[in-house]
């Protein structure tokens, strides 16, 4: 019976609540930068313009294709939709210490944070990496995917154009 | 039980009243196996025929307040999971309050000092691993760069908590924050330092000396101090720690203070870099129960420094950290052949070369359960645990063919699995081609080879090969849809294992759904664009996770 209660009120947070749902970014989850300070995540801010924000680790190949191929093309992004890409590395202790020299080595120019205990993580639901999100200028999530493979960043551009274009309309 | 009800109904009722807006969010992960028996890979005939590892996290925010429950159901736990996980119910929930200056959580938390060396509260769903604190989490920001810490509570155990209690206490300062003229300085400094310390009341333990009982330590401590400095592309982090007399079932009862240390170097500029670690550990094994064996309940984290590859033959003899006594030295140096160069051709190389050598500390006997238990020299070394070197070179010969040529070498003693045999000498050569035919289709193969001096010995581990084949075949229609086939043959010196594997996935936004099919090795794999932590399993497995 007890379970039966348990699991009633599960499904009643979950659906009672479901309806009004914009998902945005917490503003005071703590991260880290790559000087080992610790910041809040209300750091995430572009002035209005979109972000891309990508959940990655040293160890996962998909997500390094996807910084390295958008590296490459990444001012132009810049230029065109003055898009910014924060990059929150998932790695632990294990292997975090070398994510400074790993995102110098690539020559990135990301904004990069450490998130070694996951909270920013479990915060965002973030289950597998490479997970990657679109947040236009009201610091609203308007895409999500999971899963990253080569060339699949145009189908990410496109996405923050069209985050860019409504966001200009609207003004 | 009845307070998780509690918050969920109230949270439900204050999200459509009192508080109005806030967000709900959450993820879903339904894994399953329809298993066959395999003695070679260690699966099993279960009569329920079907197991399957379930759990929905539920998150609700609004403002500077948040709350969350977990339901989870193992039914039963896949192969690889403690069977203590067999039910199903809410496991955890909490409530927080996260301000600019105060923070405070109610019920599960995670957290970790510095680099977890005296406390690590966390999670690994893949692993069946979460240790997770119940109890309350305090974090106070008095002024920009200084964050202080507090926490107190049990710790989860499968479906219980453990009697220990967790107390602790930390605290961080960033001088470029605090200290003006030093705001704007090329050199940046944190310093931080912690507390831990755990209650468990006292139990009989008999001594080595018949008759006699073990006086325990009720209370047992641990503190660390630690450091991050960086100038330009120069870095460099360090952590020291100490625990009191602590015996435990992990070091046999005795009475040796724990002692590990920490650290790295590194320096980078674009298109270098180099990162050398250090380590050493004595008997850091850490739990808030004193009796408990086993993944759970550890209260600290000693991390492996050996790098975490991903290629099947370089993970087939992973290393594991040795609490109760280690060091190691580990090494990485990336290097990016320019563009336009006779070696760089069109878009340059990626050279990444890796090693790590982890051994026994020097130790010597004194006595058992009940006495100091040994000493140990700071700087000598016992017996090799593990070593590897990798060379990984990356090429892009055009925009659509890229190739990474791998060759690693990987020295195991499988005794830091906890089971005789001799020391083996691993060689691995793997390449990986990929093929982006047009915008949309995109074609991977990958073929590994390992040559091993390991030879198969049924009595001491049926599991055991020599040499290992492996081809594996991956399409990809755009980021949404893929399929891989793959098969490790074991082909000499051992069992003629075979792993035969076809997978299917779809993806779609937050949304991803796979189904395989076959015989599948545990381990990292990276397929169809993400990667994750597999259980091993002979038949049907899915796997859907969903994020909202």
């Amino acid at each position: 019976m007890k379970k039966l209660i348990l699991t009633l009120a599960a499904v009643a947070m979950a659906f009672g609540m479901m309806a009004q749902n914009v998902k945005t970014v917490p503003e005071n989850v703590d991260v880290k930068t790559l000087d080992g300070k610790t910041v809040q995540t209300s750091v995430i801010k572009n002035d209005g313009k979109p972000i891309i924000l990508s959940f990655w680790a040293t160890w996962c190949k998909p997500c390094n294709k996807e910084l390295d191929a958008i590296s490459e093309v990444y001012e132009d992004w810049q230029a065109e939709t003055g898009v910014k890409l924060i990059a929150v590395s998932i790695d632990d202790v294990k292997s975090s210490a070398r994510v400074k020299p790993w995102v110098n080595g690539k020559g990135w120019e990301y904004d990069v944070y450490l998130d070694a205990n996951q909270e920013f993580k479990r915060a965002m639901n973030v289950v597998n990496v490479p997970h990657t999100f679109v947040i236009n200028g009201k610091g609203e999530v308007v895409w999500e995917h999971t899963s990253y493979v080569d060339g699949s960043e145009a189908e990410l551009f496109e996405v923050v154009k069209k985050a860019m274009e409504a966001a200009s309309e609207a003004e | 039980m009845l307070i998780a009800a509690l918050v969920a109904f109230g949270l439900t009722s204050k999200a459509q009243n009192v508080l109005g807006g806030g967000q709900v969010s959450g993820n879903i992960q339904l894994d399953g196996q329809i298993s066959r028996a395999d003695s070679l890979i260690g699966s099993e005939n279960v009569p329920e025929k079907l197991l399957m590892n379930a759990r929905a996290d539920i998150l609700y925010t609004n403002g500077n307040f948040s709350a969350g429950l977990r339901f989870e159901a193992y039914q039963n736990p896949m192969l690889g999971f403690n069977a203590a996980y067999k039910g199903q119910g809410i496991a955890n929930y909490f409530a927080a309050y996260n301000g600019e200056k105060l923070g405070i959580t109610a019920g599960n938390f995670y957290d970790q000092f510095g680099n977890g060396m005296i406390l690590r509260a966390y999670e690994d769903r893949y692993l069946g691993l979460d240790n997770s604190i119940r109890g309350f989490n305090v974090k106070y920001r008095p002024i920009e760069g200084i964050t202080l810490k507090g926490v107190i509570g049990q710790q989860r155990v499968y479906w219980d908590y453990g009697q220990g209690i967790v107390r602790g206490l930390d605290g961080e300062i960033n001088l470029n924050s605090v200290i003006k003229p030093f705001a704007e300085s090329k050199t940046r400094i944190t310093l931080g330092a912690g507390f831990v310390s755990k209650y468990e009341a006292d139990e009989t333990v008999p001594s080595s000396v018949p008759g006699y009982k073990l006086n325990i330590p009720q209370n047992v401590g641990a503190a660390s101090v630690r450091m991050d400095l960086s100038h330009g592309g120069w870095g460099l982090q360090a952590e020291y720690a100490r625990k009191g007399q602590d015996p435990n079932v992990l070091n046999d009862y005795i009475y040796h203070e724990g002692e590990a240390l920490f650290l790295s170097a590194s320096y980078s500029q674009k298109g270098f870099s180099a990162n050398v670690q250090a380590k050493r550990v004595d008997n850091m094994g850490f739990k808030s129960v004193r009796s408990q064996s086993g993944e759970m309940l550890y209260i600290n984290y000693i991390p492996a420094i050996t790098k975490q590859h991903t290629y099947a033959f370089l993970t087939l003899y992973p290393y594991a950290t040795q609490n109760t006594g280690e060091m190691g030295l580990t090494g990485d140096v990336m290097y990016k052949i320019k563009k336009g160069t006779v070696l760089g051709g069109k878009y340059g190389t990626d050279i990444h070369f890796n090693a790590s050598w982890i051994a026994a500390l020097d130790t010597t006997t004194i006595g058992g359960r009940g006495t100091e238990g040994y000493t140990a020299t700071y700087f000598g070394t016992g017996d090799a645990y593990y070593a590897d070197a990798t060379v990984e070179v990356a090429k892009k010969f055009s925009s659509k063919h890229k190739l990474v040529a791998t060759y690693g070498y990987v020295l195991f003693n499988p005794i830091v699995e906890g089971h005789a045999g001799d020391m083996h000498h691993n060689h691995v050569f793997i390449a990986d081609y990929t093929w982006k035919i047009n915008k949309k289709n995109v074609l991977r193969l990958e073929a590994e080879l390992l040559e091993s001096d390991s030879k198969y010995t049924p009595e001491v581990d049926d599991k055991r090969c020599g040499d290992w084949i492996m081809g594996l075949v991956e399409y990809n229609f755009t980021s949404n849809f893929f399929a891989c086939f793959s098969d490790q043959y074991c082909y000499r010196d051992g069992n003629g294992a075979n792993y035969p594997q076809l997978s299917v996935g779809y993806t779609h936004n937050a949304t991803r759904l796979q189904l395989g099919y076959g015989k599948q090795r545990e381990g990292i794999i990276c397929i169809g664009g993400v990667c994750r932590q597999v259980p091993a399993s002979n038949g049907l497995t899915f796997s859907l996770t969903h994020s909202f």
